[in-house]
């Protein structure tokens, strides 16, 4: 019997090669287009899991806020003390380890000399944690003793080539001497972070480069992450409850006379949920977002759907080509149910030939993807078995749900009519197939506004005036030892023409606003502390004038002024939020900062700092007041014209000031196109994604409107013999198809405008939805059926009447 | 074999009602050649329908060997339907995408005969009929004629005792109408009970029994001798 209808599934799809084109290749490219989505999900989902024990791990984060609980700062990392006391006090705690990023210091061996990015210190423990293979030295002890440090494969072969590295000496910051003590393997893609350079944790307990009594006792320096091993399956929460006394034991004094625990809080986050749910203001590497899989899931169920209605509508429509069949089987004594069977054997059939040319298109596909993604996705991350059997069982479900309703209504024809020919296809069908197109068009004009309204907010990003000129600024690391030579450094390089201004700060435009200390304004002799959590960068005098920022009121710092190393800069948000309207009013008085009280000198123009997703906040400059070491780079903004002579003269400069440490520089502008990169690709293979459901949904549309037109052959020819246009006919064979757009359009707009609105909250400055884009989406999409069905409209209005006439 | 009392069927739109069969009675014997007659739209195929457990009556009562069939559900009267009635068409209706074999093999997969015994009683009716050189091809390589020995082969291959027949030979010339009506007629004189839906008067010649039919009701009855 199976055989009888596979034979006969053959063979039909053989005969209607049209249709079953459209079907298989419609269901293979939905099918790709969902393997595809699923090698990403699964990627995304797969992160930090290497550790067999990852989920007792957990990465204690700190929150500061103010005691009313709103929130000014989420960090995913702590100050060094807790590890160890939270060890201390909660014997649960199985294990901790910490690790440190030490920023992109200059490293040496021989003449190899280059700043290493990715380089972190990590406890003696940390590959207990991170489930990394060490290929050289022993993973338990070769971070044990100061002054040593790991490095990762790569990095070992740049400084040593084919040499064995272990008991090599690398110079760190051209100060500290450390001994290479083993290799390990690159950290896996799907891992939070991807340490390159590993050096030994006790190294910071030398008092020249941290101290020991500051590992035990800097509350302020949230910068190690830290993590702890709890027991399996061990209830969190509960843990997390004790904390509030935890920081109230340890931290009094630390907020004045208030309890700490009213101030901050602490956390732990598991080590599985980082990647996707953890978004905080320091993470060690840009992180997922569980969002973005929902969307790409809710994508692939579009396009499945989109495939499944196309075989629906095309098969029920064929149906109509088959109603002999059908009621040959039943006069021969087939039943219901074997007719039911058969048809959903094909439409199985159908699904599993579809499948296995997904499997080879998604083969071919991977790689693109991965240029517009930037993942290293690769097609083994789908074979195994608790992936592929639902991938397989997959199709199967989608044959057995599309072919179900083409099913029913086959099996249900009246077998002498059928058989004497009889059979219209009849309203109550046709009314369920334009349901289906109409749900396919709906999805489809989602789509449409959606990809515009991405692509709207990403532009909207990148060309929103900053407030400064992002373009022609040079950044380079600051290096502490040329800060006695500072300012001769920075005038020869003001010598070459191209070279327009260089200013020292803390951080640069791009980055994020972290550090804030507490503020208030001075009258009398009386301070006032305000409620404004007000962030700080530190800036020399030349870094308005680097960065073009606009003065609104006072001036900028000055070196005619020596007053001007305890006065401040507010941005005008800073000025509002103070309590001043007219910013103007702000200029002269005094406000203390961090318990150093000075004069406002000046108010500047509100700038974008952070990302489009961040508000901008309240910000004050001020000079480095002792050192000039508390700077981290230089911006250097250049005239445009030469570009390459003023990046050598920098070079040279910077050369003959700093011998020994490497010269590395970026452009802002670069670092700008990398806030919105994961969003940029996001954008695209949305837009390709929606782009191929589009496709699919037309595909289906060509199939069915090619049958309708058949159907009514007779009635083209007859309207031509009476005189009609090729025009009208066209227009007539159109007109219903428009009508169904129509109509999902309507269905469409509220749910695009909803789920657009949700996705934009996430930015704090979004483009506002326009109605023009519905309407532009409506008329994109009737574009696209009319050209569709015009194709076939046309050629059927061309024909010859008395041939289609003849044939009746 | 049947036994007609009092059926009626009618088909309804939103609109209009029609009475296809109004309160027909008559009776076939088991052996008997039956020809049905008259104007299109009196219900004739609504008949067919009805006696070849396609369809089930509005009303009435019909026994078929003897038991009510008229409130069979569906899959009852298929069961009964593919033991016991064979199926002839003016329009021949064989499947396009099988072959002559696979078209006659049709009913006895249905039945759920094994494949060795299909084999054999397929060969053995297509040599009956004289086309098992025919027995690879498929329906539009073959003439009229041979598709219609084809369908009459597949009627009688899983032995039922009642062929129903609708204009048989509506199709064909008269030669290869003959031919077919000698085939129903040797299966008759085996045995086989046939009810013909027909136009012809010379092929209702070839019946025992000619039952004429207006507006749903049978009107006469014309015994051949």
């Amino acid at each position: 019997m199976l055989y009888n209808y596979l034979k006969i599934a053959y063979r039909s799809l053989l005969k209607y090669k049209f249709i079953s084109f459209i079907n298989i290749s419609g269901l293979a490219i939905g099918f790709t287009c969902c393997l595809l989505i699923v090698g990403y999900i699964l990627n995304e989902v797969s992160y930090d899991r290497s550790n067999p024990r990852a989920k007792d791990i957990y990465r204690v984060s700190r929150k500061f806020h103010s005691d009313k609980g709103v929130i000014s700062l989420q960090l995913a990392s702590v100050a060094p003390p807790f590890g160890p006391l939270l060890v201390n006090d909660y014997p649960d705690i199985q294990k901790m380890t910490r690790v440190l990023g030490i920023g992109t210091p200059a490293m040496k061996y021989g003449d190899k000399n280059f700043n290493e990015r990715q380089v972190y210190a990590a406890d003696e423990n940390f590959f207990d944690f991170f489930n990394v293979k060490v290929i050289k030295g022993d993973s338990k002890t070769a971070l044990n003793e100061p002054g040593t440090l790991m490095l990762s494969e790569e990095v070992a072969e740049k400084y040593f080539g084919n040499q064995d590295p272990v008991n090599q000496v690398i110079r760190l910051y051209n100060q500290y001497n450390l001994k290479v003590t083993g290799v390990y393997k690159a950290f896996p893609v799907n891992s939070h972070f991807h340490p390159r350079v590993l050096v030994s944790f006790n190294t910071l307990k030398n008092p020249d480069i941290y101290g020991e009594e500051q590992l035990r006792t800097n509350w302020g320096n949230n910068s190690f992450m830290t993590y702890v091993m709890l027991p399996e399956n061990y209830p969190a929460e509960s843990l997390e409850k004790k904390f509030p006394a935890f920081l109230d034991k340890y931290m009094a004094g630390q907020y004045g006379g208030g309890k700490p625990s009213l101030f901050t809080t602490i956390n732990l986050q598991k080590l599985t949920d980082i990647h996707l749910l953890s978004h905080m203001d320091d993470e060690a590497e840009p992180n997922g977002d569980i969002k973005r899989v929902y969307i790409f899931s809710a994508i692939a169920l579009f396009i499945l759907l989109i495939a499944c209605i196309n075989y629906m509508n095309l098969a029920t429509a064929r149906s109509v080509l088959r109603a002999r069949e059908i009621g040959i089987r039943k006069v021969t004594g087939a039943t219901k149910a074997e007719l039911i069977t058969q048809f959903l054997t094909e439409s199985v059939l159908i699904t599993l030939i579809a499948l296995t040319i997904a499997f080879g298109l998604t083969t071919i596909c991977f790689p693109l993807m991965n240029k517009l993604s930037g993942l290293e996705l690769t097609f083994s991350s789908l074979l195994s078995w608790n992936i592929l059997i639902p991938i397989l069982t997959i199709p199967v479900l989608v044959g057995l749900l599309s072919g179900l309703y083409p099913a029913f209504f086959m099996s249900s024809f009246q077998p002498i009519k059928t058989l004497k020919g009889f059979l219209k296809v009849g309203s109550g069908n046709v009314s369920f197939r334009q349901v289906l197109v109409v749900l396919q068009f709906s999805i489809s004009i989602i789509l449409i506004i959606s990809t515009a309204i991405v692509f709207q907010q990403l532009h909207f990003m990148q060309q929103t005036n900053l407030g400064y000129e992002r373009q022609h600024i040079v950044t380079i690391d600051y290096n502490n030892a040329i800060t006695e030579n500072y300012e001769s450094f920075r005038q020869q390089l003001l010598q070459h023409p191209g070279i327009e201004a260089a200013g020292r700060s803390s951080r640069v435009p791009t980055g994020r606003l972290l550090d804030s200390q507490g503020s208030g304004m001075i009258k009398g002799d009386s301070g006032a502390p305000s409620n404004t959590d007000l962030k700080y960068v530190m800036a020399d005098d030349q870094f308005i004038p680097a960065y073009k920022i606009k003065m609104v009121a006072g001036r900028n710092f000055s070196k005619d002024f020596g007053t001007d190393t305890s006065a401040y800069i507010l941005n005008e948000t800073a000025a509002k939020n103070l309590g001043y309207q007219n910013p103007a009013d702000l200029v002269g008085k005094t406000m203390s900062y961090g318990g150093d009280a000075g004069p406002v000198i000046g108010i500047m123009g509100d700038f974008h700092f952070e990302s489009m997703h961040q508000k901008i906040v309240p910000l004050v400059l001020f000079t480095d007041r002792s050192t000039g070491n508390a700077y981290g780079d230089i911006s250097i903004r250049i005239s445009g014209k030469n570009i390459p002579a003023a990046i050598t003269h920098l070079e040279n400069t910077h050369k003959k000031f700093l011998p020994e440490v490497p010269f590395q520089y970026s452009f802002l502008d670069e670092r700008f196109q990398r806030l919105y990169e994961s969003e940029l690709k996001q954008g695209s293979i949305f837009a390709v994604f929606s782009g191929i459901a589009i496709f699919i949904a037309c595909l289906g549309l060509f199939g069915l409107s090619a049958f309708a037109i058949t159907q009514r052959m007779k009635e083209i020819g007859v309207r031509k013999v009476l005189g009609a246009s090729v025009n009208s006919i066209v227009q007539l064979l159109s007109k219903d198809f428009l009508k169904l757009v129509a109509v999902a359009a309507v269905i469409a707009f509220p749910v695009a405008w909803f789920a657009m609105y949700s996705w934009l909250q996430d930015f704090a400055y979004r483009v506002t939805i326009a109605w023009w884009i519905f309407l532009l989406a409506g008329i994109v999409a009737a574009v696209i059926a009319i050209v569709t069905i015009s194709t076939q409209a046309i050629k059927a209005a061309l024909s010859n009447p008395v041939k289609s006439l003849r044939s009746e | 074999m049947i036994k007609i009392t009092a059926l009626e069927k009618y088909y309804r739109t939103e609109e209009v009602e029609t009475v296809a069969l109004n309160k027909l009675t008559f009776e076939v014997k088991e052996g008997e050649f039956v020809a049905v007659m008259g104007p299109s739209g009196c219900g004739k195929s609504t008949l067919l329908n009805i006696v070849g457990l396609l369809d089930d009556p509005d009303g009435g009562s019909f026994l078929f060997n003897g038991i009510e069939v008229a409130k069979f559900n569906e899959r009852k009267r298929a069961d009964l339907r593919k033991r016991n009635i064979g199926f002839v068409f003016q329009s021949f209706n064989l499947i396009d995408e099988l072959t002559v074999y696979e078209n006659v093999e049709l009913p006895l997969i249905y039945l759920g005969v094994k494949s060795a015994e299909r084999k054999q009683r397929v060969e053995e009716v297509l040599d009956k009929m004289q086309i098992m050189h025919r027995r690879n091809h498929y329906p539009q390589q073959l003439s009229g004629g041979q598709q219609q020995r084809v369908a009459v082969a597949r009627a009688v291959v899983n032995k039922p005792k009642l062929i129903l027949a609708d204009e048989p030979t509506g199709n064909l010339d008269s030669s290869n109408g003959n031919e077919v009506m000698t085939l129903l007629t040797d299966l008759n004189e085996q045995g086989t009970t046939i009810i013909m839906v027909t136009h012809s008067e010379h092929d209702s010649r070839y019946s025992h029994r000619i039952i004429r039919m207006l507006d749903g009701q049978a009107v006469t009855e014309n015994i051949m001798v």
